[in-house]
Parts: structure tokens; C-alpha cells; sequence
């Protein structure tokens, strides 16, 4: 064991230097020791080289440019969709800022139109930029009958929808090298997210960030009110309390500010209220770079819980603000 | 009577819906191959040209707690994408547990195989010989108390030749009985040289198939055939797993993934030894899993241990008393993989065991203090199943493990697995205990069968006949591997074969040869359809089947596109004289109304009463929710697995009443892990005959005639603490992501369990974090906004709780028009009368119109009380 502790030692040392080169590794899609998967049936010969269109307007072929030897993650939207497709994007904005720039070197990051017809690269390049997506984060555009070749070739081809418009919001993530591919969901606790595209896929090969946590540390029952929780998995992708979010308005306050029926009806059906041209409506969609509030599918009891909670959390940071003054 | 006005009244509702469908859907004209690649080539293979492997022991030995001075640790990985040799992993098997076990995991030294993870994968700052989370939030619970008697080990490992190991660990030791010299079983394969030994048996799914490649099956040991532990009651196990997988997660034939975490299903084990997700563990690591083997109500009921039927059996055929509820005793288990996005193509690829639990009750031995001989006495309480009689317990002779899974191989004969088939992966072969499609011979006497659905996603349903097709009578006596109060007899009124089979259950049937010939051959036929991974299709008509009308063209299935494979014929059992006596018990004797087995061990009217409910619905919410497989807990929104998110937590000592729901099209079989629960009703009925009776952990919910949309299952937490699951065992649609963590936490606990994040520089720890409702379970079941205690309708939802009459009924709930307890042809008659109307007080829907809306509520409730719907 003594051997083993001097060995740690001086591991520890070189584990610092050494992490430069494994990551540049990383970068050219993974070290020599990392084998092919023997007999994959996952590869060149399963993906189709399809080729697709950037928001740039580069054309780029699916397998040898996007996801071959690469870390990835996609899914599949289109930028009419009001009502998932925002949050989804909204959600997946935020992996992409815990992943920082990461995303464009050893993660790669695809969301591709299922409308391509709608969805012109001038189209995702203005989605984007209203998302304010950072490099390494493609939106591509193709020919229909592509775009579905790869829905069902990924697994996230639903047959039966009973509505055309529909689809399905999962995230696949997966190293193209070692065939390793999960299913996820673009709601997963971005945080979580990230440390699986990061850590897991790379054969845990980046050091974990969150791993200081120990039982003695542990919180002494978060409970979280209906309210805080749906505040928290759903709105804070784009809103904050006390300073502009993301991509929304501060929501501090809003419950004094907003007439409290009108509010109640833009948390449960924000996409009938902009088709009707409500007049706030329409001044937010103008203000907020055209990017639509979402419907979050919340029925009247969130939206009664969401509200108690703004409500109270505005009155917290008040008095907080209050006490802190001087 | 009752029964049959509502089943006219039902006609008249569905040709009346039958009447207003005008869309049909049209048959797919070509039956896909399910597998999503091309039909698994048979290599000229031929059913029933190989004989059954009967289940190899793990063999659990004696344990002492002692230092080997001379052990190693585990051999060596030659590379980055492979394991230690065969020869080597057998001289490593063959050795003491060394380092000895400790109550929190060992980190003081490191991963058997450090530098060459650090060759292959990056430096480590650390890394631990143990990968079970360290600290005391995963140290063994009262492991003082149940101190482990007994031990074993195994390494999973790539497929390789058996090189015999484990012939000496086996119980019968090839000497006794059938096992014997001259018996049936002595033979581990029925071909030359095997006499007694499984010494050189290769990972073959025929003999006449390729041997299987290391990186395509993965299993315990890393041979066949498929390995059995045998434990008994009182008699405490650990249990040292080992990780022998590659290094590199892409060494695995394009499926699987080598981290893993042992699961085993339904033990009543504490939670560090419950298999996590995500309590995972690496290659060259392994992990010490604590197995009690107490009876559930161990520190509430039979505490002075005075309940003869409450024990255990030695060698000597001694029985000793212990602590607990002998109602809770429990027999047919199996242990699997549970690793997080990957229990599919793990568990597919080969981490299975079986688990025969052996009590006093259910010994193994055919011969003493038999229950028949006389009921009365409690010290006859052996049930004696067939089973043999040459050992005082644990005799296999006549009671033998099945385990039946589909399987598709590629066209060089390798396991193949579709990584990309979200809906749910079908074979296109059927396997018993891993063979296609074998034979065993069997004496003209009573047998006992433990039969357990290992697929992935493939549902069955199991027949049994003779070689003239005709249906040959059994009976089942344990249901999810517990033995029920009363054998149910097949055919019975309800069904004419056994139940439809979801994945992960296990049915225990007693099948009597002794009305055959020597020479007759029997069957297993599955009648079970599938065209996709989502649901069963139908069961096809057994004569269909019979008659080779299904499928044209067996045996080698040139038609594999024209049908399901996998219905038909499975598994041949060849009738042999027998000379002995039987002295097993008839299970005839044991049907309703007869003696009794193992009684229920019910719940009462106040544990009811005072239960928390909790519901949990298993949807497909496509599209615009946020994913396709998600479990609503209590009415929130629908999520994937986040094994950081605690989603409901039970207080030990307590009982709780589960509402498992169906959402969608599909078939979920439901697992809830530790205590096995009761179904309290069925799609709002009592339920069946053969569930009845029985203790489960798999409530099975979906379109299939004898399942349906809801479950209501009361539960017991007893004993133990800390992380647990609950989860669908269709495991494709478990690994996308329908799973969900509860903990069982101690009364008046303060903090949470943390979430294990393991590495390969050792485990740590995230915070979790809690539902709303983690604590208060579903205080408002149809999500109306009117909590439980106040709503005056909780079948159906009515925020506005309209009660016209006043009665304290919502309308929704009350089609009980002349208020006389009980909806009937009178309230009919003015339910008729105000039809097409704008009546208020008979609008039931509340939708301003008495109308086809109406009449299904009203159909609800025809000839019941009306009423909110009590919670229980």
C-alpha cells in the first residue's frame, strides 16, 4: 500500500499536466488506446452520409462531418413550433453554457428541422440568433425524406402520432467512436446533462466537477413548493428573479405588474393569446427579439401554484433587497 | 345476475361506439422482422436436437472471516479491450474472498487493474479495489446482526469455455440422485465426455451455432451454463461481484456497456445492496452486496421467534426457528444487471442468475415432515414440492429453473442487439436457459417448473401440450416466485392457459407426467404475438399454432417475414419410466376452497385505512410533453429517470397503497423493488384467480385481456433504509426512461440520501433533490385541484364540484337520480327520458347536454353505489 501512496502522489502531480494532453486527445476524437467498437454495427455503414444545411448556409454531410469520432448530442425541432420547441431549445442553451467551450472542440451539439420545407437556413440562422446559441451548436436543414431517414435510423421516429405536427422531443447523445448512445431528454437537470455528454461519454475520461459533495454536507430537506419546483424546471431556461433571464423578462414583480386573469392566461395558453394579437402579448413577442413564450402544457393548478410562488418570491427578494440596504 | 346485466348493458355500449367508429386500421401487409435486422441465421440447427442445461450452482460456501496471505488480487487485463484469460479468472474463482469484506466499502486500496486504466483511459489521482459509494451512506446495514454464513463470488466476464470450477460447489455433486451416475441430469450435455462435469461446455446458443465472441455476451463466471444460487432462510450472504469487462466502453459488439450494478429482484435487502442505477462499479473493481435473508416482518412479527413455520433447514434436515412473517416467505428470484440507460443489452447479453430461496416451508425435499401428511400439525409445514429427495434440502432433481428469452443473432451467428430500437428490442429465436429451442427428459412424475420471462421486451404466453396437440392440465403455485395461498388449476374459468407473461415474472407450475407413456413428448408452446417491442399483439389460437397454420414454414422459419418466430413450440420435454415413488404433494389438493399453502398476509382494515396513497402513471406522452416514456408521480408532470430526483419516500414501518396507472397504448410490467406487494384491484375490480392469491412485484398494466389500465397494490417498508426503485421491466423502455427513485427513510429523518456518483477515481456524492409531493403522496388523485378529503367526486374530474341534488355527491359521481343507494334501471328510465335534453340535474358531465358523454359515466356506475370513489 505505501508503494501505491507514493504512486497516488505522484499522480497527483502529473495528473495536472497530463490532463492538457488527454484533453487534446479528446479533441481529435479520442486516444490511440481507445478501440473501435469490434463488430459495430453502429458506424459508416449503419448512419447515412446525408447531406445537410447549416444555418451558415455550409453544406455538411451527417456521418463523415457531424458525428463521425465525435461526442454529440441531437434532437429534433422546428422553429413554428411554439409550444415544446422554445423551452426545449431554451433548455438545452443552458447545457450548452455549463459545457462553456467545451461545445465546438469535444462536444457537438446538432438540432435538426423536422419542417425543412418551412425552415430555410436563413429561418434557423434567425432562431439561433434569437436563442443566442453559441459556436458549436449547428441548426441544419435538409431534404425531407432525409431528415426522417435519420429520425428513425437515431430511434426518434414516432409512426403513429395522432397529430402531424408533433414529434418527438428526445435528446440522443452519444460517442460515435465507442457506439455508446443514451436517450435523453433536452428536461433533464441541465447540470446532469452536462456531466453525461462531458464525463460519462468520454469514458469518464474529464475529472468530475460536482464530486466534492459528501453526506455530511447534505441538504436538510429542500422541499420545494409545487410552485418553486415547476419555476424551477421550466422557467428559470429563460427568466430570473431580480435581473433579466436569459432570453426573458425579469420576473420579479410581474404579479404586482400584470392584470392577475391576464397572467393566469399567459402561463396556460400563451400561443392562443399571441394568435389573437393581445396587445401585451404582441409588445413582449416585439421586445423579447420575437421569440414566443412558450406553452408548457400547465394546467390550472400549476399555473395557480406558479403564481402563489412569484408572488412570494417577489415579496423574498423585496425584503431582502430592503435589509441589505442601507 | 348482477354481473350479467352489466355485461348486456356493456354490449349495447360498445356496438354503440362500434356503430360511431368509422376508421379501421389497416393490417401492415409484411410482418417486419422484429429485430430491426435480418432473420438470425439457424446454421442447420433444428428445435429440439439439444439437450436442456440444467442450471449450474453458484455454490455458496461456509464463511469465516480470515486473511489469505497468499491471494492476489483480481488477474490482470491483458489490454485495453479485453479481460483476464479464462484459466486465469478459474484459479482466481477457485480462491478465498480476498481482502476480506468490510461494513463501508474498501477504498483503501486501489482498482485491481490501476495502471492499466491508466494506460488506456487517463491518470488517476485515486481510485478503489471496492466500488460500492463509500461512507456510511452505502455501508452494509445491521450487518453485525445478519452476519454473512455463507459467501460466494463470481467475475463477469467475456463468453469463454467452462473450465469446471464450480463442479465440486454443486450440492448433488453429480452423486446423488438423477444427478447422479445413472440419473438424467448426470450428463451436463448430453454428448459424450460430460459425465459430471460442465468442464468444457463453450458460450453456444446450438452446438451447431459459433461459439460466441467475448465482446458479445457478457455473464457470470463468463460461461455456460447459466448459474443458479441457492440460499436459504437465516442463512446470511455476501456476495463478492467482480468486474472483468474491457476497459474501453467500444470493445462490446455494438451493445452494452461495462459498468455495472446487480440487482436482486425483490430480495428483502437493504438498500446499498439493492443494485441502484446508479451505484455502478468499473472494470477491475468489485462490489460486496449483503443479502440477509431475513423474513419480511422481521423485527415486527414472530419476534420471540415461536412460529415453527417461521424457519430454516441444515443439512441434517434440522429445522431452526427465526423471526418474521412465514406468510412473507418467498422462493423463485433471479438477480440482473441495473445499470443506468443500460439494463437492456446488459441483462440481454448475459447478466442473469436465477435464485432459489429454501425455507422450511419450501425445502426442496419432497420427503419430510410433509404438509399433507398432516395439516394440522405445525411442525409439518414442508409443502414438499416435487423436487427430490436424496438431501435434506435444496434436491433439483425434479424441480428445475426455465429461463426463457428471445434472441436475435448476426449473420456470423453473434448475439445482436438494435441500440437504436426505442419502443422495445424483440428476438426472432426463442431460448430456454439460453439454448434454442432444447429438449429434456423428464420421468413419468410430478415436476416442478420455475419458469421466468428473462427478455428484454417480449411478452408471453405459455401453454403446455401433448404431442396430439391437446392441452395438458398443471398448475401454477407461485406467482413472482412467492407461493400462493391456493394452486390455481389451467385450464381454469378464467383462462385456458397460464397468464400472459410480462418480462421479469415468474410463474412456479406443477406439471404431472405420470399420465404419459415413456417415449410421449410434451410441449411449451408460446402463443404470444408481437409485431412491435411496445405491446403484445395477440395470443394466437392454440390450434392455429398446433397445426403449423401460423407460421408455414418451420422448422428453419423460410417465412421468418410472415410471422413471429417466437409463437409456436419452444421447448420439448421427453417422457421417461420412473421407478421411485413420488411422495411430492398433489397441488390438487391445494386449489380454493382446499388446504391451503401459504396464506396471505393480509393487511388490516385500519394499515388501509391509514395508508398514504401514492400514484404513478406510465405514460407516452408523445411529442408535446417531454418525452415518450415518462412516469407521472402523484398527479405532477411526467418525467425520465434523474437518479438525483427523489420522488417519493415512505416511512419504515409503514404501509402505503400504490395506484399504478396506464397512460398510453403500450404494455408496462411494473417493478417496485423490496417487499412484495398485494393487488388490492385490478382495473377497478378484484383481480384474477392466480392473482388472487399471490404475493407480486411485477404488476403488469396494458391492453392485454387479462391486465388492463390500473393497478392498486398495498405495500409494506420494513426493516431497512435508504434507495430504492420502481420502474417499467420492459428494460428498453426502463433504460428511455421510465424509472424513478424512492427511499424508504427512517421516521423523523433529517437529511436526504445523496445521489452516488461513481468514477473511476472513486465514488461521490451529489445532492438530491425532492418532488413536492416526496413526502405527502397524492392528496388530490384525479388532479382536479380539490384535494382528496374534500372532493365530492374523485373518479373524474370537477373542479367546480356542481351537486345539483345537494347530496353531497358531484354529479360526475352521482347518477343516482332518485337518491336510493344504488344506480339502477330507475335512474335509467330518467336518464332515457332526459336524453338529447339540457337537464341540469341529469347532465352528468356537466357539458350543458344529455348525451353519449353522459351515458358512459352513467355505464360507469350502473349497478353501483354512487359516490366520490373512496380512497379504499
Amino acid at each position: 500500500m505505501t508503494g501505491f501512496n507514493v504512486m497516488r502522489e505522484g499522480w497527483r502531480t502529473a495528473a495536472a499536466g497530463l490532463f492538457v494532453a488527454v484533453a487534446a486527445a479528446i479533441t481529435l476524437g479520442g486516444s490511440p488506446a481507445e478501440g473501435v467498437s469490434k463488430g459495430s454495427r453502429w458506424r459508416a455503414e449503419y448512419f447515412p452520409n446525408v447531406p445537410l444545411v447549416t444555418q451558415d448556409g455550409e453544406v455538411v454531410h451527417f456521418y463523415d462531418d457531424l458525428i463521425k469520432d465525435k461526442v454529440v448530442a441531437i434532437n429534433f425541432m422546428f422553429t413554428s413550433c411554439n409550444d415544446v420547441c422554445p423551452a426545449e431549445t431554451a433548455r438545452l442553451k443552458q447545457v450548452q453554457r455549463e459545457l462553456g467551450d467545451r461545445v465546438g472542440q469535444d462536444v457537438f451539439m446538432y438540432s435538426i428541422s423536422i419542417d425543412p420545407e418551412n425552415d430555410t437556413p436563413e429561418v434557423l440562422k434567425r432562431y439561433s440568433e434569437k436563442f443566442k446559441v453559441g459556436p458549436g451548436w449547428l441548426f441544419l436543414t435538409g431534404k425531407a425524406e432525409d431528415i426522417a431517414l435519420l429520425q428513425r435510423k437515431l430511434g426518434l421516429f414516432i409512426a403513429d402520432l395522432p397529430d402531424p405536427d408533433d414529434h418527438n422531443v428526445n435528446l440522443i447523445v452519444g460517442n460515435e467512436a465507442t457506439g455508446r448512445w443514451m436517450k435523453r431528454s433536452p428536461f433533464d437537470d441541465p447540470k446532469v446533462l452536462a456531466e453525461v455528454i462531458g464525463s460519462w461519454l468520454h469514458n469518464w475520461k474529464v475529472p468530475n466537477k460536482s464530486l466534492a459533495g459528501k453526506y455530511e454536507k447534505a441538504p436538510s430537506f429542500p422541499r420545494l413548493s409545487r410552485g418553486e419546483y415547476l419555476f424551477r424546471t421550466r422557467c428559470v431556461s429563460c427568466h430570473a428573479l431580480g435581473s433579466d433571464g436569459p432570453l426573458g423578462p425579469d420576473l420579479l414583480g410581474v404579479t404586482e405588474e400584470r392584470d392577475p386573469v391576464w397572467l393566469a392566461r399567459w402561463l396556460k395558453e400563451p400561443d392562443q393569446m399571441l394568435a389573437e394579437k393581445d396587445s401585451i402579448a404582441l409588445e413582449l413577442f416585439a421586445r423579447y427579439d420575437e421569440l414566443p413564450m412558450p406553452n408548457l402544457s400547465l394546467n390550472d393548478v400549476d399555473v395557480a401554484a406558479l403564481i402563489d410562488y412569484l408572488a412570494s418570491a417577489s415579496r423574498d427578494v423585496d425584503s431582502e433587497n430592503t435589509s441589505a440596504g442601507p | 345476475m348482477l354481473g350479467a346485466l352489466r355485461y348486456c348493458f356493456f354490449l349495447v355500449l360498445i356496438s354503440f361506439a362500434a356503430s360511431m367508429s368509422v376508421a379501421q386500421t389497416p393490417e401492415p401487409p409484411k410482418f417486419d422482422s422484429p429485430t430491426g435486422a435480418s432473420p438470425s441465421p439457424l446454421f442447420g440447427a433444428t428445435p429440439f436436437t439439444q439437450q436442456m442445461f440444467r442450471f449450474e450452482e453458484f455454490g455458496a460456501q461456509p464463511y469465516e472471516p480470515s486473511e489469505c496471505t497468499t491471494c492476489g488480487p483480481m488477474p490482470a487485463a491483458p489490454d485495453c479491450q479485453s479481460g483476464p484469460s479464462g484459466d486465469a479468472l478459474d484459479h482466481y474463482l477457485d480462491e478465498p474472498m480476498s481482502p476480506p469484506p468490510t461494513v463501508m466499502a474498501n477504498e483503501d486500496l486501489p482498482n485491481a487493474w490501476h495502471t492499466r486504466i491508466e494506460q488506456c483511459v487517463r491518470p488517476l489521482a485515486t481510485s478503489a479495489i471496492e466500488g460500492r459509494p463509500g461512507g456510511e451512506n452505502f455501508a452494509h446495514q445491521r450487518y453485525e446482526e445478519f452476519f454473512p454464513s455463507m459467501y460466494f463470488k463470481t467475475i463477469t466476464a467475456g463468453a469463454r469455455i467452462n473450465g469446471g470450477v464450480r463442479d465440486e460447489y454443486q450440492r448433488h455433486g453429480y452423486a446423488k440422485g438423477e444427478f447422479g451416475p445413472n440419473g438424467l441430469y448426470y450428463n451436463t450435455i448430453g454428448t459424450e465426455g460430460f459425465d459430471g462435469t460442465t468442464a468444457k461446455i463453450p458460450v453456444k446458443f446450438h452446438p451447431l451455432m459459433p461459439e460466441q465472441d467475448p465482446l458479445a455476451f457478457w455473464t457470470f463466471d463468463g460461461t455456460f451454463p447459466p448459474k443458479l444460487l441457492m440460499a436459504r432462510y437465516g442463512h446470511p450472504i455476501l456476495f463478492r461481484h467482480y468486474n472483468a469487462l474491457p476497459i474501453d466502453p467500444g470493445a462490446n459488439y455494438g451493445f452494452g456497456l461495462h459498468t455495472i450494478t446487480t440487482h436482486e429482484h425483490n430480495g428483502h435487502n437493504p438498500a446499498e445492496s439493492d443494485g441502484y442505477t446508479q451505484s455502478f462499479f468499473f472494470p477491475g473493481q468489485y462490489f460486496d452486496y449483503h443479502w440477509p435473508m431475513i423474513l419480511a416482518g422481521h423485527d415486527h412479527i414472530n419476534i420471540d421467534a415461536s412460529d415453527p413455520r417461521a424457519a430454516t433447514i441444515d443439512d441434517n434436515g434440522n429445522v431452526r426457528r427465526i423471526r418474521g412473517d412465514w406468510r412473507e416467505t418467498m422462493s423463485t428470484h433471479w438477480f440482473h444487471d441495473h445499470m443506468l440507460d443500460f439494463t437492456a443489452p446488459n441483462v440481454y447479453k448475459g447478466q442473469v442468475a436465477m435464485m432459489n430461496y429454501y425455507s422450511a416451508v419450501d425445502r426442496g425435499n419432497e420427503a419430510i415432515d410433509c404438509h399433507y401428511a398432516d395439516p394440522e400439525n405445525p411442525n409439518n409445514m414442508n409443502l414438499c414440492f416435487p423436487s427430490g429427495s436424496a438431501s435434506a434440502w435444496g434436491n433439483r432433481d425434479y424441480d428445475v429453473n426455465l429461463m426463457v428469452s428471445d434472441k436475435a443473432w448476426d449473420q456470423d451467428g453473434q448475439l445482436f442487439f438494435n441500440i437504436f430500437n426505442l419502443d422495445g428490442f424483440l428476438g426472432d429465436r426463442m431460448t430456454v436457459n439460453y439454448q434454442y429451442k432444447p429438449y429434456l427428459e423428464v420421468r413419468a412424475r410430478r415436476y416442478r417448473f420455475r419458469i421466468l420471462n428473462a427478455s428484454v421486451s417480449r411478452y408471453f404466453k405459455i401453454a403446455l401440450i401433448d404431442q396430439n396437440g391437446n392441452r395438458v392440465p398443471h398448475h401454477m403455485i407461485a406467482n413472482d416466485g412467492n407461493v400462493m395461498e391456493h394452486a390455481v388449476p389451467f385450464p381454469n374459468a378464467e383462462s385456458a392457459d397460464l397468464p400472459t407473461q410480462a418480462i421479469a415474472e415468474r410463474y412456479d407450475i406443477i406439471v404431472d407426467f405420470s399420465q404419459f407413456q415413456p417415449g410421449d413428448k410434451l410441449y411449451m408452446v408460446n402463443l404470444l404475438e408481437h409485431r412491435d417491442g411496445r405491446r403484445p399483439k395477440e395470443a394466437i389460437p392454440l390450434p392455429e399454432v398446433v397445426l403449423n397454420q401460423y407460421c408455414d414454414g418451420p422448422p428453419d422459419f423460410a417465412a421468418a417475414d410472415a410471422c413471429d418466430t417466437v409463437v409456436g413450440r419452444f421447448l420439448e420435454f421427453r417422457v421417461v419410466a420412473y421407478t421411485g415413488v413420488d411422495t411430492s404433494m398433489n397441488p390438487a389438493d391445494y386449489v380454493e376452497g382446499k388446504k391451503k399453502m401459504i396464506p396471505l398476509p393480509s393487511f388490516t382494515a385500519e394499515e388501509l385505512a391509514n395508508a398514504k396513497h401514492r400514484s404513478f402513471t406510465f405514460g407516452r406522452s408523445s411529442g408535446t410533453d417531454t418525452s415518450p416514456w415518462t412516469i407521472k408521480t402523484d398527479g405532477g408532470q411526467g418525467f425520465g429517470m434523474d437518479p438525483a430526483r427523489l420522488s417519493a419516500a415512505p416511512d419504515e414501518g409503514t404501509a402505503e397503497i400504490w395506484h399504478i396507472k396506464n397512460a398510453s397504448g403500450s404494455a408496462h410490467p411494473v417493478h417496485i423493488h423490496f417487499e412484495e406487494g398485494q393487488i388490492l384491484k385490478r382495473n377497478g375490480k378484484p383481480p384474477p384467480i392466480w392473482e388472487k392469491w399471490a404475493r407480486k412485484d411485477v404488476y403488469r398494466i396494458g391492453p392485454m385481456p387479462d391486465s388492463g389500465d390500473s393497478v392498486e397494490v398495498a405495500l409494506r417498508f420494513r426493516e431497512f433504509l435508504g434507495t430504492y426503485m420502481e420502474h417499467c421491466h420492459n428494460t428498453t423502455h426502463e433504460d428511455h426512461a421510465m424509472l424513478l427513485r424512492w427511499d424508504i427513510e427512517k421516521p423523523g429523518q433529517l437529511k436526504i440520501m445523496p445521489t452516488p456518483m461513481p468514477t473511476w477515481e472513486g465514488v461521490g456524492y451529489l445532492d438530491t433533490y425532492t418532488l413536492p409531493t416526496y413526502k405527502t403522496g397524492d392528496v388530490d388523485e384525479d388532479d382536479d385541484g380539490v384535494t382528496d378529503d374534500l372532493d365530492n367526486c374523485r373518479e373524474y374530474i370537477n373542479p367546480n364540484q356542481r351537486d345539483t341534488d345537494g347530496d353531497g355527491y358531484g354529479n360526475w359521481c352521482d347518477p343516482d337520480y332518485d337518491n336510493n343507494g344504488i344506480v339502477n334501471f330507475g335512474d335509467f328510465n330518467r336518464f332515457v327520458r332526459a336524453w338529447g335534453s339540457a337537464n341540469p340535474d341529469i347532465d352528468l358531465n356537466d357539458d350543458g347536454i344529455i348525451n353519449f358523454g353522459d351515458f358512459v359515466v352513467f355505464a360507469h356506475y350502473f349497478y353501483r353505489p354512487p359516490g366520490p370513489g373512496a380512497k379504499q
